[in-house]
């Protein structure tokens, strides 16, 4: 993964390849730190066992390396990275912190750009995107609310690619100057 | 302004619209979004088909993704279904190969050999 934009976007895959079809994500930053919690209604994880790159529920190929990768690129910061099964509703939880002024730490990336490519990559997916900034969350992107837009003709859906990028890449372009 | 009848049928048409992404079309572009495909550079692929699509205004053509293959060296992988035929799979497709693949094989039906993974196989 060249940046944490990639990462961003596999994160998400899992969730969907869990069958997951509402990912919430919640992003607070500064220029020291980048954190990022995720939460979705997919068929869970039963411990821990999701960091050990051998072991994987897929047939394709026998290590899954999505998870472990993160969490390297986490901890190499100094940060870290935590995961787990919701017991009320079985989905999946995860949390991950990164110091973006470590030496180790990877670019960001284009975040804006993962948002719109999750929209075109699994559309019938909803994903709510909250950004926290000084203890305040902010709904920054609701698909579930684009898609209702779409329908009513508010929105164009050829557009909508540029339409994500535009609304998600104001809030995340001080990050994108580092 | 427009009628009740009129934005109906807008309605209709756009879920329509949304409903063929998941659904039937002459032309499905599957794009590998596994963790080994998003490594090798899949989005910015995936990116380069949709805009491809949308230059081209044809509207029987999708992009969509999958997981992993189990190909991961051969990173980043297509799956091209055309309706009624065999699917074909490409490795390695950076986006010059997406655009050589979209030109000869999704608008002209010529296979391109180049980038050829397997024929007939998911």
């Amino acid at each position: 993964m060249k940046d944490l934009a990639d990462h961003l976007f596999d994160i998400i895959e899992n969730s969907v390849n869990a069958g997951a079809d509402e990912v919430i994500v919640k992003i607070a930053y500064t220029e020291s730190y980048f954190f990022c919690f995720i939460s979705d209604n997919g068929k869970g994880i039963s411990g821990q066992e999701v960091l050990d790159p051998f072991v994987t529920s897929r047939t394709t190929r026998r290590v899954g390396l999505g998870l472990p990768l993160l969490k390297r690129t986490a901890e190499d910061t100094g940060g870290y990275l935590k995961i787990k099964r919701i017991d009320e509703s079985g989905g999946t939880a995860l949390q991950f912190k990164m110091y973006l002024t470590h030496i180790d730490a990877k670019p960001v990336g284009d975040l804006a750009r993962t948002f719109s490519d999750i929209f075109f990559a699994w559309p019938e997916v909803t994903v709510r995107l909250f950004v926290i900034r000084d203890g305040i969350e902010r709904l920054i992107l609701d698909f579930q609310k684009l898609r209702d837009e779409i329908e009513q003709g508010l929105k164009n859906y050829t557009n909508i690619r540029k339409h994500i990028h535009e609304v998600s890449h104001k809030e995340f372009k001080d990050i994108n100057i580092i | 302004m427009k009628n009740i009848e009129e934005l109906k049928m807008m309605r209709e048409k756009v879920r329509q619209d949304l409903r063929l992404r998941s659904g039937q079309h002459r032309v499905r572009i599957v794009v590998g979004m596994g963790s080994c495909g998003i490594a090798a550079g899949a989005r910015e692929v995936m990116n380069e088909f949709v805009t491809l699509v949308e230059n081209s205004k044809k509207e029987d053509i999708v992009v969509t993704a999958s997981g992993c293959f189990g190909f991961c060296a051969q990173e980043p992988m297509i799956h091209i279904y055309v309706e009624d035929q065999r699917p074909v799979t490409y490795r390695n497709v950076d986006i010059e190969a997406a655009r050589l693949i979209f030109n000869e094989h999704v608008l002209n039906n010529k296979i391109v050999e180049q980038y050829l993974f397997s024929k007939g196989k998911k």
